[in-house]
């Protein structure tokens, strides 16, 4: 009995100790293995820092970064053809999540966490909700890498100049924009991305804060639905009327490069380009961060809140050493230096550290951004296109081409909206 | 004395000679053909063979109106790029004492990768920063919206194309234009043909199996058009620049719908190759 209990004592003092000695770091030492990134700010804030990753473990890493449309190209062939080349790549589950796991293109990484996982990597620690939206029929498939969405950047020198108050709703946008035109045409009073596919994101807290949805109340994918087509008309004039020319050509790089340079009065653009923004020193004293103004008759703010993901490729020869890439990625100490970086971390955590604090109480636009981070967090929603579980990318094309006809003038949006409900409820599955 | 090889191991050995060269086109062309027919064909559900993305193209308003801009943009540039490359042929081979010194710059567009033409033309053709608006303020114009206006951005496009291959075509008429025969011109001096009349009844139409080569070769590359729609304009404003080229790319590195996708470039392939055949029994007809 003594025997007994004698060695049940020891293997609890001694347990945590062989579990920890049993997880080793340098288990995959002179491996390598094959990454793929989307250049967004997370990756440029990471890359100078991926040596450590190898010191680390001695995995070498071979790594691809390309702009975000290349980047989907090449890792949808390579996932195609089911190549070995790639073992860990950036995802964006919210767009392609139910989509690569119906193809069985994510690895799960369920059974990686439980028996290949450093005692200190504390997954739990990551926000729930952004945890989740990586789960997929049981499988955990990705680890959230930062939460982002769009902002409302505003130039505050610009407004006082014009002597106007910061809008309080959205629908003062129009009148705002007016405003600044008449006070000081050198700058467009508003930019916003009009290009095929990528609209949806700062669209949708358009549509959500004029009252408006992307389905109907019993479930149905639609856009003709009449708050829905306010937030589109709200978007697509203020684009027409205000925006720069060639706007239905512009992405969230030639909205952000405006802003840096300073030719534009207000966007709403992502959270992640704040540190591209503030790159010049200039707005780092004259702009300003918050979330999209709320509806004036609905008093909803409902903004778009979405996150960036990492995952290993099914097809990998070399998963365990792709999962040490990931939980190295994603692991308390790297999130805080990329939230050095401007990079909002899904650790809270890490959000919440004092260090964090710090970093964002050394400029206002800083901790503008940090307070709206939170905020979005808490109130906004990863959706921005009608519903459509595997075909969202066909289902952002159609919402973009609607926009696309406001801002050019072709329909209005009733029109352009109502056209379109046979073409998405088709592709809603 | 050198004896004479047996005939029976030339023949074998040129029939090992040309292995190689088969086993490529096996593995670059008809492979990947082969196996873009399969897509196609692909059923929903698993089903083994079904025409259904085939009758899906009959129906489908963007497959229609890819192909009604795919052929407008080939019209457009094809004509544009003869007509301007036969001018600059004879431009250069008129003036013999600059020709060294100019070739060199006037042709060197089509030596740029697509990517770098298009990269360039998004620069310059910006309707807020470009310097060709900026041109056409500092002469007193309005601006234009370029690769952003739905009505033009097709023709546009036409013109970036025009700049880049015009020199390529040219090279090619003024290879024609040196080995035309210079008695006929004698004959035709002697006649009193000069000037337009001599270029209209005797240039032209000697050139004409020179001209036909320049369209085959340009035809393949337009009918297939995507490298500066994707990095300029994305098939947009809209589907105003969306070639049947983009449309496919779109479906099936976008939406994942590998089998329509497919489905679309046998399409597409028969197209080119039937304008292909067109131009080179034209040719046949005009040879001299």
């Amino acid at each position: 009995m003594k025997a007994i209990a004698l060695s049940a004592i020891m293997t609890l003092a001694v347990g945590p100790v062989l579990a920890q000695d049993a997880f080793d770091w340098r288990k995959h030492d002179g491996q390598t293995i094959n990454l793929m990134l989307n250049n967004t700010a997370w990756t440029q804030t990471l890359r100078p820092i991926l040596d450590q990753f190898t010191e680390k473990t001695g995995i070498k890493l071979r790594t691809e970064v390309f702009s975000e449309e290349q980047y989907r190209t090449r890792l949808n062939t390579l996932l195609q053809a089911k190549s070995s080349d790639v073992d860990a790549f950036m995802t964006l589950p919210s767009r392609e999540g139910p989509m690569f796991q119906k193809n069985g293109w994510y690895a799960d990484l369920t059974p990686f966490l439980k028996s290949s996982t450093s005692p200190d990597y504390d997954y739990e620690g990551i926000s729930k909700s952004l945890r989740e939206g990586g789960v997929f029929d049981g499988a955990i498939t990705s680890i959230p890498i930062n939460v982002e969405g769009p902002l409302f950047y505003w130039r505050r020198d610009v407004f006082e100049k014009c002597n106007i108050q910061k809008p309080e709703f959205l629908e003062d946008l129009p009148a705002v924009a007016a405003k600044i035109k008449a006070c000081d045409s050198s700058i467009y009073p508003w930019a916003a991305r009009g290009l095929r596919g990528t609209v949806g994101y700062p669209l949708g807290g358009f549509i959500y804060n004029s009252g408006g949805d992307f389905k109907t109340p019993d479930g149905k994918a639609s856009l003709c639905i009449p708050e829905t087509i306010k937030g589109l008309q709200l978007y697509g004039e203020l684009l027409r009327e205000y925006g720069p020319p060639g706007a239905t050509n512009h992405t969230y790089i030639q909205v952000i490069d405006l802003l840096a340079q300073g030719r534009v009065a207000m966007t709403n653009e992502s959270s992640g380009d704040m540190i591209n923004v503030l790159k010049r020193p200039e707005r780092v004293e004259d702009i300003g961060i918050a979330v999209l103004p709320k509806g004036k008759e609905t008093g909803i703010s409902k903004p778009i809140v979405i996150n960036w993901a990492v995952s290993v490729s099914n097809y990998s020869q070399k998963k365990d050493a792709a999962w040490y890439f990931l939980q190295w990625v994603t692991s308390k100490e790297v999130q805080a230096i990329l939230a050095d970086g401007g990079i909002a971390p899904p650790r809270a955590s890490v959000f919440e550290s004092e260090k964090f604090a710090k970093w964002t109480n050394e400029n206002r636009p800083r901790s503008e951004w940090a307070k709206a981070i939170q905020e979005i967090s808490a109130t906004g929603s990863p959706d921005y296109q009608t519903p459509s579980l595997t075909r969202t990318p066909e289902a952002r094309d159609i919402l973009s081409m609607v926009v696309q006809q406001i801002v050019l003038g072709q329909a209005d949006a009733k029109t352009a909206a109502c056209a379109v409900t046979e073409q998405v409820q088709a592709i809603q599955n | 004395m050198q004896d004479a090889q047996p005939q029976g191991q030339t023949a074998l050995s040129v029939r090992w000679m040309i292995v190689p060269a088969v086993l490529m086109t096996l593995a670059m062309v008809v492979f990947p053909l082969a196996y873009a027919i399969r897509l196609s064909l692909g059923g929903p559900g698993g089903a083994s063979v079904s025409t259904e993305n085939f009758q899906r193209l009959a129906s489908d308003p963007v497959f229609w109106s890819a192909l009604r801009i795919t052929f407008g943009l080939f019209g457009m540039a094809l004509v544009m790029q003869l007509v301007l490359g036969t001018a600059l042929a004879l431009l250069l081979n008129r003036y013999d004492v600059v020709r060294g010194l100019v070739r060199t710059a006037i042709l060197s567009p089509f030596m740029l990768p697509p990517v770098v033409v298009g990269m360039v033309a998004i620069v310059v053709l910006d309707p807020g920063l470009g310097a060709a608006n900026w041109v056409l303020q500092a002469l007193g114009l309005p601006p234009f919206l370029w690769l952003a206006s739905p009505q033009w951005s097709l023709l546009v496009i036409a013109l970036i194309d025009t700049w880049q291959w015009t020199p390529f075509v040219a090279l090619i008429v003024l290879g024609g234009l040196q080995s035309l025969p210079g008695r006929v011109y004698e004959a035709a001096e002697i006649d009193g043909a000069v000037g337009i009349r001599r270029f209209w009844h005797i240039t032209l139409p000697l050139l004409g199996p020179t001209l036909l080569t320049a369209a085959v070769l340009r035809s393949v590359d337009l009918l297939r058009f995507f490298d500066v729609i994707y990095i300029t304009t994305q098939g947009g404003p809209g589907n105003s620049t969306t070639t049947l080229n983009i449309y496919a790319y779109k479906l099936g590195f976008d939406f994942m719908d590998v089998g329509y996708a497919s489905a679309l470039m046998i399409a597409l392939a028969t197209i080119v190759f039937g304008s292909v055949l067109f131009f080179a029994s034209l040719r046949r007809k005009v040879a001299w």
